[in-house]
């Protein structure tokens, strides 16, 4: 793709257009694109919807984006509300406003401090989750590291290294009878885990560490195995 | 076709490889999706593969990681064409085609100048069926035509070629997906080749 020869796309105010190949593709306002859009960056600043397949080099979202197909990104931020209905295929995501997607998310490295509902399954090289996250499939990642914060569940986590940690403070203690901060999955299988404030029906791994506020209905693990006082555990067995 | 599958905790038990390993390699496409098999057990879902299939391609994994990246390793094992392209007398050179079945597979499909993948991928299946014996030119023209006719499908997993024979009447078909299928008495398979092998075989040639 030449981008040099390429012409913008911009809609400021109320305004449709098809799509096309461009350089850059701007919505300001309210802006309806119909039809694919391929383009080096995309910015959405205003309420976009793209109603089509999307692929950029680089897309800010820092209003609402409503993607109605798929999405290809090197690397996206989100700072306002993105919503894409099918797959997305992405380098490096940052999401600290909410985002949703309708199918899979694929990618290196996804970063979640706001909130994020992925439908299918998440499978990236690296996962931090600091906000909320909903995964209906499996979450996936070489390390997935949550800190965990309001209520985040995935029906399925695995990865080489799933670390999940509680805030300690005093004052979140304090809000927490009313916010649990807690992490539930079905199932948890990695080579090292360590778990706080998590409710898992199985918990697979070969370094198991579970800690307080934890309630695990199994725990299989193939070497070391350590259990806070703090957590329920109904049954634990080495394979 | 063996369908015996085996659970994800013995195929790492079996194979020694760890867990993020096997989802490493799903992640970077070595590992096809749909070998992933879901399935409801007394702790909840599991995830079985086909035993065969898997133990196959993980061997070969753990043997070419040395000489290959991850990257080069998903592009071998990958479905979809690869960008090489090469002339007919370098494909002579490199032995994936004999002279008189390259000549044979330039009269009947028009190719000139360089190939592309999926020309390659056509003319191995010819050179390694006709050398083997199990067909005749003829029979090699009727392959074409149905690698012709049918590109698109091929493409696609798990396609596998059978050529039959019945009181020297011969007819060749293309079965997806790996699928059963049952002959009237008489009839003689001649000759089977699954697309994905000659891919993998055809690629480890060429690297």
């Amino acid at each position: 793709m030449n981008a040099n020869k390429l012409g913008d796309l911009q809609i400021n105010g109320i305004g449709s257009s098809n799509g096309g190949t461009f350089n850059k593709v701007q919505l300001n306002g309210k802006g309806t694109v119909n039809g694919d859009a391929e383009c080096t960056i995309f910015e959405c600043n205003g309420a976009g919807v793209m109603n089509g397949n999307v692929k950029a080099e680089k897309a800010t979202v820092s209003g609402s984006a409503k993607i109605n197909g798929q999405l290809t990104v090197d690397e996206i931020n989100v700072n306002g509300s993105a919503s894409i209905q099918e797959n997305v295929q992405m380098g490096k995501m940052t999401v600290a406003g909410k985002a949703t997607v309708g199918g899979n998310l694929k990618g290196e490295e996804m970063t979640v401090n706001g909130k994020v509902t992925i439908d299918g399954d998440c499978e990236v090289e690296s996962f931090k989750g600091e906000g909320a996250f909903m995964i209906g499939g499996l979450l996936n990642a070489e390390t997935v590291r949550i800190k965990l914060s309001g209520e985040s569940k995935a029906k399925e986590i695995g990865g080489q290294q799933i670390i999940a940690t509680q805030e300690k403070q005093a004052l979140l203690k304090l809000i927490k009878s009313f916010f649990p901060n807690k992490l539930e999955a079905e199932v948890i299988e990695g080579d090292e885990i360590e778990l706080e404030g998590t409710t898992a029906q199985v918990v697979r791994g070969n370094q198991v560490v579970i800690g307080p506020n934890c309630e695990i209905g199994l725990v299989e693990y193939s070497g070391t195995f350590f259990q806070d006082k703090n957590a329920v555990v109904k049954e634990s067995r080495k394979i | 076709m063996s369908h015996e599958l085996i659970s994800k905790k013995d195929l790492l038990d079996l194979t020694g490889i760890s867990y993020g390993q096997l989802y490493r390699w799903k992640r970077k496409n070595l590992i096809p999706e749909d070998w992933f098999i879901r399935k409801s057990t007394f702790t909840g879902q599991e995830t079985f593969f086909p035993k065969q299939k898997i133990m196959e391609r993980i061997d070969k994994i753990q043997t070419m990681k040395e000489n290959l990246s991850l990257d080069e390793l998903a592009d071998m094992f990958s479905p979809t064409a690869s960008s090489l392209n090469l002339t007919a007398s370098e494909l002579i050179s490199r032995g994936i085609a004999s002279e008189t079945v390259m000549n044979f597979f330039l009269e009947h499909t028009g190719v000139s100048g360089e190939f592309p993948f999926d020309q390659i991928l056509n003319l191995y299946m010819l050179s390694s069926m006709l050398e083997s014996g199990d067909i005749q030119l003829d029979e090699g023209r009727m392959l074409l035509e149905l690698l012709k006719e049918h590109s698109k499908q091929l493409q696609k997993k798990d396609a596998i070629i059978i050529f039959i024979r019945k009181l020297g009447i011969s007819s060749c078909l293309i079965l997806m997906n790996g699928e059963d299928v049952f002959f009237e008495k008489g009839t003689k398979m001649v000759a089977r080749l699954s697309i994905t092998k000659c891919m993998e075989e055809l690629k480890t040639k060429l690297l």
